[in-house]
Formats: structure tokens, C-alpha cells, sequence
């Protein structure tokens, strides 16, 4: 679900092209996000998750699924090692 | 001293989604006013509201669906205006090209939505964390928010300044860009006015300064009364208006036929009441903006008045009006409130008031005072009372806005080609 929520955030909201996620070496470097797309796209986790995710700027150096990986491993150490739900009210 | 001509004109009011829109229903005499909404009506069950004919995200890109909802309005009467004057994105002189907004209380939306959210989080027993906030949220509610969107949507490299001088917010943009393109700092502008504040957290607020209009008991939408002898106050409302200006020179080298020559305005400061007008003051204001003109008070044949209906303004605009003008005896000029109509824009007032004066002077057709049916004895002149007027020739319009914290300004418009 993380990985869903932020490529929709990116392709929906940032016009991001759906292809690019199809590659496995993707870095986040080459979705061009700059410093206010980087937090909005990490606040669409931080809604759902409860808190601040630290340091934003070390991101762009990681692959696409890298961050996905340490943004998990993030929200994992926040809640003894469980992945809570991530939908928000009223989703399904 | 370069002329400055209106070569573009937008806006959305509650009177309309557009400009054309707009001044067809003033003419018609449309009151945009009805009931609050549900959340609003429940703590201020007689709070009447003017809202936007049109949701302003509906006719923008989806891009700027993040932006405050006073910035959208802005943004859509901004591409209006600059669709109208044959404007597209990076014009080749964009250094020469500024940007000048006024607007009252910069994110309203953004600043009840953000409080909103931190009660909802508080009281929901840990489930969510109330520190969390959207981080675009300065950006959106900073004053200069719309400012910045319109310079970065259409490449323009002049100056983005914001005015925020209550009512009279957006009638000292256009007075300020005018004089920046009249004494060659710059070749073109496009002023905006806007404000969205239709929101619990504003309209508590307004409440208890006690100068909203109460319920008419015959029609709701008729509640805003300026110069009657049963007004009540005004009516809060929302929305966009917006010109584009150009020195004479620029508008002709490429052929743009011009909507009119903004030629005179003054500005001035009560310096006495946060709130009570001072006849003095408005009249200075009105009179520079004639010299400015090179007009005399009979050169006007229309004007648009701030007209808030409220106990004083009403009063005290009208003396100022007949101290410059003259009694309705002595003078043939024709007056109107369209805040009648489409309430109170606050910080877009004074433009979009500006732009339905254009509309009417081009057109020969003068919007009303709709809701004028009763006249106050102490408002004794022309006010264009109920039903608009038709055939009128028109070489010349005034608009007023006089503002809380006694900020007055004037504008004098007059057609071009005379």
C-alpha cells in the first residue's frame, strides 16, 4: 500500500509518467521532485502514519525503491515492528 | 505621461463565472445572496452569504488545485483578463510586465481547514497525531500566495507586489499599477483582485463586529439595502476580478484594441477611526482622482459606489459624493451599489466594482441599486434605484472604495478612443 499511495500521489497530483515506475533501477533523483514536492509526497505517508518522517534530504540520493524500503523500515521502528494500516477515514 | 489602457477584463463574483456573466445579471438586478451553509448556519443561524457562482478549481488546471481558494479565484480571473488582451505565458518583455494584487485576508480557507484539522486531531484520542499539518500550508495562506502563482503561470519578471488595504485592497493595486506604467517603470500589469473567506472561523469573526446585514423578511436575497432607509449592513461575499494594463504604446504596436484609459486616482487616509468613515478624506481621494484626470466632476457621468449599507458609510459616502459633485439638482451624475447584488468582496471589491463600471460605460447600460427601494433621506442623490438603465452615453466612470482602517481610494476611467 505505501508504494501505491505514493505513486499515485506522484502520478496523479506531481503528472509524474505511470512508465517510469515500471523500472526496478528507478532513482528518485530522475523524478525531478524539488525540496516542497519531496515533503508533500512524504506527507501523504506521515497522514496516514502519525508522524514526522526524518530528514527528507537524504532521498533523492536512493533508488525509488529504496526509499520505499527506508520509509517502511521508518514506520516499522515507530510501531514495534508492525506495519499499521495506512488508509485514511472513509477509505476502503 | 504614458496613457495606461485597459486592454483585458475577467472576473468571477457571485454573480457569475465570468465577466460577461457578471454585469448581464447586474443589469438584471440578481441578488447572489442566500442562507450560510450548514456548518456555518448552525452558530450563526442568520448569517446570509454572497458565494462564488462557480467552484473556482472546476475552471483551472488540476495543477493548481493545492492553491488556497482566494489564489484559484484569482487565477481565473487573471487568464480572463489576459485571454481578453491576447496575452499568452512569457511575453518577450516579462521584465516590463508586473504583477499587482490586492486581497484583504490572504488564506482564510487554508487557516480554518488548518485549525479544523487540529481540533479534529485532538479530539481523536491518539488516532491522529494533531502536529501534522499539510507543509504547503504557509505558502498557501501567505497574502502574496495568488501574486506568486499568476507571475509564475504566465513567466512574468516585473514586480509582484500585494496590497492589503481591507475594501480597499485591490482598487490601490490598480491605482499603483497604473502609476508604474504612467511614469514608465513598467510597460504592462495585471492587477487581481481576491478573496475567499466564507469560512466558520471568518464569518465569527465579522459577526461580532455587528455590521452584517440582517435577514430581509420578503426575500433573503435581498437582505444587502446601500442608502436605503431599512439597510442593515452588508453582506459578505467572494471572488476574483482582474484587468490587464497597458502603456499606449505596447497596446498599439500590437494592435490591441483597448477597453478603455484608466486616468485618474487618489488615494487618501482618515487617520482618525478604525472604522467610521470621514466625509474629508473621501472627498480629497475623489477630487485627486479627478485632477489626476484632468476632469471636472461633470465629466462623469456614472459612479460606482463603495455603498457597504451600512448606518454610516451610506451616509457619509453620500455627502462626500454631493461635496464633490454636487446636490442631484446640480448634477446629472448616476450612481450605483452593486454590492446590492454581489455583496461584499472585501479585497476584490473595489476591482470588481471597477470592471462592471468599465462594462457599463462601454455598454451605455448602468447597473442598479437593486434592493434601493426606500431611499435613507439622507441619501438623496441619483442612486439608480431598483432596475438598471439603458441608453445612457457614458465617456467617463468613477469607482470608490473606502476601506476599514480609512483607506480610501478613487478611480476615474474614460473611453478610448474619446
Amino acid at each position: 500500500m505505501l508504494e501505491e499511495i505514493i505513486k499515485n500521489y506522484l502520478i496523479n497530483t506531481k503528472g509524474k509518467d505511470a512508465s517510469l515506475f515500471n523500472d526496478p533501477q528507478l532513482q528518485v533523483a530522475a523524478l525531478e521532485l524539488d525540496s516542497l514536492d519531496m515533503v508533500e509526497m512524504l506527507f501523504e505517508i506521515e497522514d496516514r502514519c502519525g508522524f514526522q518522517l526524518p530528514d527528507p534530504t537524504r532521498y533523492p540520493k536512493m533508488g525509488f525503491r529504496e526509499m520505499l524500503a527506508d520509509i517502511e523500515a521508518a514506520i516499522r521502528e515507530h510501531n514495534n515492528g508492525e506495519l499499521p494500516d495506512l488508509r485514511l477515514e472513509g477509505e476502503q | 505621461m504614458t496613457k495606461v489602457l485597459i486592454t483585458g477584463m475577467g472576473a468571477i463574483s457571485p454573480l457569475g463565472a465570468d465577466l460577461p456573466g457578471s454585469f448581464a445579471q447586474a443589469l438584471a438586478g440578481h441578488c447572489a445572496i442566500g442562507p450560510a451553509p450548514a456548518d456555518i448556519a448552525k452558530w450563526l443561524p442568520d448569517i446570509l452569504l454572497a458565494p462564488a457562482a462557480s467552484e473556482p478549481h472546476t475552471l483551472l488546471d488540476s495543477k493548481h488545485a493545492s492553491l488556497d481558494r482566494a489564489s484559484q479565484f484569482a487565477m481565473v480571473a487573471a487568464g480572463e483578463a489576459m485571454t481578453t488582451a491576447n496575452i499568452t505565458p512569457q511575453p518577450a518583455d516579462a521584465r516590463r510586465f508586473g504583477v499587482f494584487v490586492g486581497i484583504g485576508f490572504g488564506g482564510a480557507h487554508t487557516v480554518d481547514g488548518l485549525y479544523s484539522r487540529f481540533q479534529s486531531a485532538v479530539q481523536s484520542e491518539g488516532k491522529r497525531n494533531p502536529v501534522l499539518m499539510h507543509p504547503l500550508s504557509v505558502p498557501r495562506m501567505m497574502a502574496n500566495a495568488a501574486a506568486a502563482a499568476i507571475s509564475m503561470r504566465y513567466g512574468l519578471n516585473g514586480p509582484s507586489n500585494t496590497y492589503s488595504v481591507a475594501c480597499a485592497s485591490s482598487a490601490i493595486a490598480i491605482g499603483e499599477a497604473f502609476r508604474a506604467i504612467r511614469d514608465g517603470y513598467l510597460d504592462a500589469a495585471i492587477v487581481v483582485g481576491c478573496e475567499a473567506m466564507l469560512t466558520p472561523g471568518s464569518l465569527l469573526a465579522w459577526n461580532a463586529l455587528r455590521v452584517m446585514a440582517k435577514p430581509h423578511a420578503d426575500d433573503l436575497a435581498r437582505s444587502c439595502r446601500p442608502f436605503s432607509q431599512d439597510r442593515s449592513g452588508f453582506v459578505l461575499g467572494e471572488g476574483g476580478a482582474a484587468i490587464v494594463l497597458e502603456s499606449a504604446a505596447r497596446a498599439s504596436a500590437r494592435q490591441q484594441p483597448a477597453l478603455g484609459e484608466l486616468c485618474g486616482y487618489g488615494c487618501s487616509s482618515d487617520a482618525a477611526h478604525l472604522t467610521a468613515p470621514s466625509s474629508a478624506e473621501q472627498v480629497y481621494a475623489m477630487q485627486q482622482a479627478l485632477d489626476d484626470a484632468g476632469l471636472q466632476p461633470a465629466d462623469i457621468q456614472y459612479l460606482n459606489a463603495h455603498g457597504t449599507a451600512t448606518e454610516t458609510g451610506d451616509v457619509v459616502e453620500t455627502e462626500s459624493i454631493r461635496t464633490v459633485f454636487g446636490s442631484r439638482e446640480h448634477s446629472q451624475l448616476a450612481i450605483s451599489s452593486t454590492k446590492s447584488m454581489h455583496g461584499h468582496l472585501i479585497g476584490a471589491s473595489g476591482i470588481l466594482e471597477f470592471v462592471l463600471a468599465v462594462m457599463a460605460m462601454n455598454s451605455g447600460s448602468l447597473p442598479p441599486t437593486a434592493t434601493l427601494e426606500v431611499p435613507d433621506p439622507r441619501c438623496d442623490l441619483d442612486f439608480i434605484p431598483q432596475t438598471a438603465r439603458h441608453g445612457c452615453q457614458v465617456d467617463a466612470i468613477m469607482s470608490n472604495s473606502f476601506a476599514f482602517g480609512g483607506s480610501n481610494a478613487s478611480l476615474v476611467a474614460r473611453r478610448y478612443p474619446q
